[in-house]
């Protein structure tokens, strides 16, 4: 009985996911390197300094033009694109499911709203393909990725945006428009990892993004029972320490950008070193860290979510092939 | 369907842990000794971002004649304050809401509630064991603790 039935991804949705987000974990760990170049000094000499890290940077650009074209292109011209795009669009229901969140987490409300919810169980039917979370999620990233790479082609071609803007200082503000305009999007993407690799009925991850749709048995079965059918899964012993460590991490992670961002608004890598620029706050230098540390388990726990996929595929495949050796005869339990 | 997996063997999580843990901070040694044991911050490249401090944040700040430029930043730097304060919003209810839907779930070591309901996907599986043992608790909503 499988109660995940809904609110799946297909293959390629799956593919597209990993590598968006390797591309957006190199332009974040490389931009928010220049960008708060006092607090992840290590970052950018770990990425080859001021040179090297302008050209990660460029080069992971480059990738997030490509798979923006990508995408666009497929919600465009598939059929099966056309028809997941209206299933992000928003509607009342998902004000609603917001609401509802809040009061199920003060106890004025025994379940979440179906459109809060990353968990089928029996009633699968009312879960959509994606929560409000997830709506809001591709909402606000598509609109921050549309700006972040307009702005950062005009920084890319000094020369073009200068044309717009006569003065190289004009230029310049672009370069600060353009780190804070991804600052949204690094708190978001902190939250994000958050919220799929902690629900106690996924951790440590929500394999929805990696394991695609047909490779996942429909069944609908148990239909008498009106719950969610949460009670049936046991909760891993370590979920209540690590969910608490992340929740921690995940919100110094979010403070500290933020605080970062007020101060860290200049030329992100400068052509001469400028002594004791800087915030040098050893709070905040250690509280943007664990952020970055908070997008490296991100990125671990998507590259775990990947491995979930192929030991899944080497699975149906072994016992495709043991069902197929074993037709008429005894099961080869093994 | 067989659903079965051959039994492997592998090293113990805590081994696993306490190699790594080991092991990242000999990296780290090497790597101190191989710079000179260097703890020097101010080689490295910064950048001085405030108007006072006359980093070249000033300098777009100070020559930039484009008022509209000056309000984008402005609005961007509400709007992330803005959004930062709804995502942490954010963060926290789905804090609390994990808590209590875990508080529904089978504790660990708890044996299942429904000997024909072992629901082996997403959550840990359910051992037939567990199910074996027959704990037929009564309907489970609403059971937060």
């Amino acid at each position: 009985m499988t109660n995940l039935d809904h609110g799946k991804f297909t293959g390629m949705t799956t593919t597209f996911h990993t590598l968006l987000a390797l591309d957006v974990f190199i332009l974040f760990f490389s931009g928010y390197g220049m960008m708060f170049n006092d607090e992840l000094w290590w970052l950018v000499t770990l990425m080859g300094g001021n040179t090297g890290v302008t050209a990660v940077h460029r080069i992971a650009g480059l990738g997030l033009v490509a798979l923006i074209v990508f995408w666009m292109l497929m919600m465009l011209t598939t059929s099966t694109g056309r028809s997941n795009f209206r299933e992000i669009l928003m509607g009342p229901d998902d004000i609603a499911a917001m609401i509802q969140d809040i009061k199920f987490v003060l106890g004025m409300a025994d379940e979440r709203h179906s459109n809060a919810r990353q968990f089928a169980g029996y009633n699968s039917d009312e879960v959509p393909l994606l929560s409000y979370v997830g709506k809001g999620v591709v909402y606000i990233f598509s609109v921050e990725l549309l700006l972040l790479t307009i702005s950062g082609l005009l920084i890319w071609s000094k020369t073009g945006v200068m044309q717009y803007f006569a003065t190289k200082t004009a230029a310049m503000a672009f370069v600060v428009f353009h780190g804070l305009l991804g600052v949204i999007m690094l708190m978001g993407v902190m939250f994000h990892i958050f919220e799929h690799g902690f629900h106690p009925a996924f951790y440590p991850v929500e394999v929805k993004a990696f394991i695609p749709r047909k490779l996942i048995p429909e069944e609908h079965a148990d239909t008498d029972h009106d719950s969610t059918g949460i009670s049936q899964l046991g909760l891993a012993p370590s979920w209540g320490w690590a969910t608490n460590v992340m929740g921690v991490l995940t919100v110094i992670g979010i403070v500290s950008v933020l605080v970062g961002s007020i101060f860290d608004e200049g030329y992100p890598v400068p052509r001469e070193l400028v002594v004791g620029g800087g915030p040098t706050d050893l709070l905040l230098t250690v509280g943007i860290n664990i952020g970055i540390l908070v997008l490296f388990i991100g990125m671990a726990l998507q590259m775990y979510g990947n491995l979930l996929r192929v030991r899944w595929q080497k699975q149906l495949a072994e016992e495709a092939r043991t069902t197929a050796a074993t037709d008429g005869g005894q099961v080869n339990d093994h | 369907m067989n659903r079965s997996l051959p039994e492997t063997r592998d090293y113990s999580g805590l081994a696993i842990a306490v190699n790594a843990v080991i092991a990242i901070a000999v990296t780290a040694v090497v790597v101190w000794l191989a710079s000179g044991f260097a703890f020097n911050a101010e080689a490295l490249f910064r950048v001085g971002p405030t108007v006072e401090a006359g980093g070249i944040g000033a300098d777009w700040r100070a020559g930039n004649t484009i008022p509209a430029l000056d309000f984008l930043i402005a609005f961007v730097h509400a709007a992330d304050v803005l959004m930062g304060i709804f995502i942490l919003v954010m963060v926290f209810v789905h804090w609390g809401a994990f808590r209590r839907l875990a508080s529904r779930m089978r504790q660990p070591g708890e044996a299942a509630r429904y000997e024909s309901d072992a629901v082996a996907d997403g959550g840990r599986a359910v051992s037939s064991r567990a199910s074996d043992s027959g704990d037929d608790a009564p309907d489970p909503r609403g059971d937060d603790r």
